[in-house]
């Protein structure tokens, strides 16, 4: 249809209905007329008869629209089709092109598919009223939204808005709403528009609802109504609204204690899992072991090989060697399982790296504790360039799993899915660290071994054996450590050194052979640090203090929290 | 890498030896001083890729006054004190007529004595606090009032209301912060709308603002949960001048919380599309960066510009020199227009004298670079163009907003009334 005879056609229209035009047709022709439409009003109207009635398609079409990805098209007899693009784009930056409404592609007097450059077509254009009204059927749309978490972000959005016109879009979405964290979040948004109501009965309700829904975002809000209503001379609604605030300030204050007290585990397991195999290799062992970092480091990088291989590959150039993985090219929830599969391979492969380690340069230095400290160090330095040579000096990228970002909110406390995962991962591994050492036989030589070297040797065990396998546990433990850190932090040559410390730290302030007093120490150092960052606000600040702290308990108890007692003369 | 940097030097020197002794009166000795070990080796490289690229490229088109510039590499190793010293050294022993270097304020700072006391002069390519103006550093960089100021501005004309201040520990994010809350209430933003906190002398002024994190720092629960809550009223956003690597720790716990760059958008003042390399981009999409040049630019002296470095970087024999997947950024292409200015001054003061070459400069010069027109100032520093882009998955921009011909004002600090 041609556009001065749909306008005529419209106008005619409207003249004998004389109301709103409600236009017919697919979405696709609604939306193809109301591009090509000039007059704004007309146009907002058949833009808001798709109210209600939005489906994905039509959402994806209105965005082209909002975004400059639909066209018009004149042809040479000065008629307009409203156009998409189709395809990639030739050499000659032209590409295909069909028609909005009936889906066909242009093409050329002669049948053949016309092609098109950015000059031969214009972009259709939005005015204020069409990006409103735009706006309006995909806040609708997104309120009746499938997706839980997308309607709760779009009753948000209309609530902070605080644009009193919404509100009957709430009030349907409230009658048909059946999830009550969606019921709350409508009420709480309804709140936020009748406070701007010229009701003042509305108004103070409003005000005490938002205080009873315990609402952390109306705080501006409210502070904004008790400037107004001070200066208006309305005490009552100001009294109401610092009413409304203390309830949220204490409401606040309970989710930052809470926040807090989850938040300092978490870091305290995220210490624990990276001291647990320092807790064995020094623990245990005796061995100072300063390469423990770059066992971490080991992990790290499996998970990065790892994801590269279920995803696209990956190109490594070690000592100028230039090689080609290829991937798996896996997508979904195969390529988000990846995760699953490199905790496994990276214990594994930090202990295989750890027993070479052992064999070849610690089994020599059991006797010499100090030297251990120094040849552990020089290889920690030999791994971190080797990491660099092979790797890379930039940090690699590791992204997360779709199941590891984002949280769980329970009454405004946050719990993130990968902080949620280390807590558990910690416990896990604290279990089967126990159950080795305790429920095996393996275990039981071990702890031999640890105690008394040579009296083990002379009762027939294996001691070096023993030694090797104690320590390509402790390693890939670190190595398990790696594959967690590599989703909360960076990944490269340097990331060993940054928990080196913290690692001895856990380990010497929870007691030298204690796992009892890793696990103590960890969460309580971990608490300790988040609690004191909340209260001085400061992280640099809480984290000296607990430094500080620890040096004054370690004058106190220089054996750490438990103490390793025992009658062998060496200690 | 070290030793490599070291043999790869050892190379370089005896080239320059070498050709110095074949054609000393045809060449012109010009220093490049960035730490090409150390922490941030990552980024200072690529500025002394981009320069041996410049000088190539003025090179092969006849070079400076008909000669040719003769590079001296050296390398400050992230290490302040011995920055001065090989300051020193290109001043004294080389006789450079020009430095291109230096990108850390504590680097400029520790070179800046030496160049003042020698009569040196210095190109100076990285977004900085201001607050200086050497007589013997032109200060290529983006001022505060070309970075920082902007994108307030941006996020102000898009209904933005309350602020959240962030930073690494250091000189010029604690500064800029500073300039940006004088800026804030000069704008009408109350104190109560700028979040990360503030700390006091004794009087009640305002010594530091914002949150600030040591380098390194891997925990950003904390701070998180705090912006969360900060933002929960809407129309919030963050403004960070985290540095380097700390910046993943805090995106991923960003994306955690659930926060993303359409409920509280991040504008990052120190991630450009060379940092990109070592981040993981698709976590940032959507998070907001400004700077005088992005790679996303479209302009013939763009394309001839990126075109020419990839280019230049394929057959390339510099030692060491990363070949795949290079990008270029801001530092990296004002340092590509300190070293075309430089040769305009001298060309203009028919001289290589530091202080006649600094006269022609601030005497008004003007370079139609890759990011635009830049033209130089009296105050030793440029009037250049600043893009706000929005950061894609590929770790690029997509260019929002362009402010034209900003000027660079290095004093800003005490310069804004509040309302």
């Amino acid at each position: 249809m041609s556009r001065p005879l749909f306008v005529l056609l419209s106008l005619i229209w409207i003249a004998f209905t004389g109301e709103q035009v409600r236009a017919e047709g697919t979405p696709q022709e609604i939306i193809s007329k109301a591009i090509a439409e000039e007059d704004a009003e007309i146009q907002a109207s058949q833009i808001k008869s798709l109210l209600g009635k939005a489906t994905p398609e039509v959402l994806q079409l209105l965005r082209q629209w909002k975004d400059g990805e639909i066209y018009l098209y004149t042809d040479a007899a000065g008629s307009k089709t409203v156009v998409i693009p189709e395809g990639e784009k030739d050499s000659e930056d032209k590409q295909i092109f069909h028609g909005l409404s009936d889906g066909r592609i242009l093409n050329d007097a002669e049948g053949k598919p016309l092609k098109l450059g950015s000059s031969d077509v214009e972009s259709a254009d939005t005015s204020s009223s069409s990006r409103m009204a735009i706006k309006a059927v995909m806040d609708m749309a997104a309120l009746l939204d499938t997706d839980l978490k997308r309607r709760l972000q779009a009753i948000q959005n209309i609530g902070l808005e605080q644009d009193p016109e919404k509100l009957p879009e709430l009030k349907t979405a409230l009658a048909i709403e059946k999830d009550s964290s969606a019921i709350r979040a409508l009420n709480e948004s309804m709140a936020f528009l009748e406070i701007k109501s010229d009701d003042p009965t509305v108004q103070l309700a409003a005000c005490r609802k938002l205080g009873e829904l315990q609402s952390i975002p109306s705080q501006d809000v409210l502070k904004g109504i008790i400037v107004e209503a001070s200066a208006g001379g309305r005490p009552e609604l100001a009294v109401a609204a610092q009413a409304s605030l203390e309830q949220i300030a204490v409401h606040v204050r309970n989710v930052n204690t809470a926040g807090t007290i989850f938040r300092g585990i978490s870091t305290g397991s995220v210490l624990l899992v990276v001291a647990i195999g320092l807790a064995i290799t020094f623990g245990l062992m005796g061995v100072i072991n300063m390469a423990h970092g770059e066992m971490l480091v080991v992990g790290a990088y499996t998970t990065y090989i790892v994801q590269n291989l279920f995803g696209e590959g990956l190109h490594l150039s070690p000592f100028g060697i230039s090689m080609n993985i290829p991937g798996m090219n896996a997508t979904g929830w195969l390529y988000n399982s990846y995760f699953i599969v490199a905790l496994p391979v990276a214990f594994l492969v930090a202990a295989l790296v750890g027993i070479g380690l052992e064999r070849s340069i610690i089994r020599f230095l059991y006797k010499r504790p100090l030297e251990s400290l120094l040849a552990t160090w020089g290889v920690s330095l030999v791994l971190q360039q080797l990491f660099r040579l092979i790797f890379g000096a930039s940090n690699v990228d590791v992204s997360s799993p779709v199941w590891l970002s984002g949280n769980w909110t329970v009454n405004d406390v946050q719990f993130g899915w990968n902080r949620l995962f280390v807590i558990g991962f910690a416990v896990i591994i604290i279990l089967l660290t126990w159950a080795v050492l305790n429920k095996t036989s393996l275990g039981l030589l071990i702890r031999a071994v640890m105690q008394n070297r040579s009296m083990a040797a002379c009762m027939g065990v294996r001691t070096d054996r023993v030694n090797m396998m104690t320590f390509g546990f402790g390693s890939g433990l670190a190595g398990l450590a790696g594959a967690f850190l590599s989703q909360i932090d960076n990944v490269g040559p340097g990331l060993g050194q940054k928990y080196i410390v913290d690692a001895f730290m856990t380990v010497v302030v929870g007691g030298v052979g204690k796992l009892t007093g890793t696990v103590v120490s960890a969460v309580g150092i971990g608490v300790a640090d988040q609690s004191l960052q909340q209260i001085l606000l400061s992280p640099v600040l809480g984290k000296i203090l607990v430094l500080v702290a620890i040096i004054l308990f370690l004058q106190w108890r220089p054996s750490g929290i438990f103490v390793t007692r025992s009658r062998s003369l060496e200690s | 890498m070290k030793r490599r940097i070291f043999s790869s030097l050892l190379l370089a020197s005896a080239a320059v030896f070498t050709a110095a002794g074949a054609k000393a009166e045809d060449t012109v000795k010009v220093g490049v001083l960035h730490s090409l070990s150390g922490t941030m080796a990552i980024s200072e490289t690529s500025l002394r890729d981009i320069l041996l690229y410049t000088f190539d490229e003025i090179n092969a088109a006849g070079g400076v006054m008909g000669k040719k510039i003769e590079p001296v590499v050296v390398d400050g190793a992230s290490n302040w004190p011995l920055f001065a010293e090989k300051a020193k050294q290109l001043l004294e022993q080389d006789k450079v007529a020009v430095t291109f270097g230096c990108w850390t304020s504590v680097s400029r700072k520790s070179v800046l004595p030496v160049f003042e006391e020698k009569k040196g002069l210095l190109f100076y390519p990285v977004q900085y606090e201001g607050e200086e103006m050497s007589p013997n550093i032109f200060y290529t960089a983006e001022a505060v009032g070309q970075q920082a100021t902007p994108a307030v501005d941006y996020f102000l004309a898009n209904g933005k209301k309350k602020f959240y201040l962030l930073g690494s520990d250091y000189v010029y994010p604690q500064t800029t912060n500073l300039v940006l809350l004088e800026y804030l209430l000069s704008k009408g933003v109350p104190l109560a709308n700028i979040g990360g906190g503030f700390k006091k002398d004794e009087s009640g002024k305002i010594i530091s603002a914002g949150k600030y994190t040591p380098f390194g720092h891997t925990d950003y629960q904390q701070i998180v949960a705090e912006i969360k809550q900060f933002t929960a009223g809407g129309k919030a956003c963050v403004i960070s001048t985290l540095n380097g690597d700390t910046n993943v720790p805090f995106f991923k716990e960003y994306a955690a919380a659930g926060l993303t760059a359409e409920t509280c958008p991040v504008v990052s003042y120190s991630i450009s599309e060379d940092e990109f390399r070592g981040l993981p981009a698709k976590q940032l999409v959507g998070q907001l960066g400004c700077w005088t040049y992005f790679q996303s630019i479209k302009s013939p002296a763009n394309k001839k510009f990126i075109d020419g470095f990839q280019a230049w970087l394929k057959k390339s024999d510099v030692p060491g020199i990363v070949k795949e997947g290079r990008v270029t950024c801001s530092p990296m292409v004002l340092s590509y227009n300190g070293v075309y200015l430089w040769k305009m001054a001298v060309e203009k003061a028919k001289s290589f004298d530091p202080e006649k070459v600094m006269a022609a400069l601030e005497s008004g010069i003007s370079f139609d670079g890759p990011g635009g027109k830049v033209t130089t100032q009296k105050n030793h520093h440029l009037t250049k163009n600043v893009f706000i882009g929005e950061s894609k998955a590929d770790g690029q921009f997509k260019i929002l907003k362009e402010f034209k011909d900003v000027y660079g004002e290095p004093f800003l600090k005490g310069t804004f009334k509040a309302k």
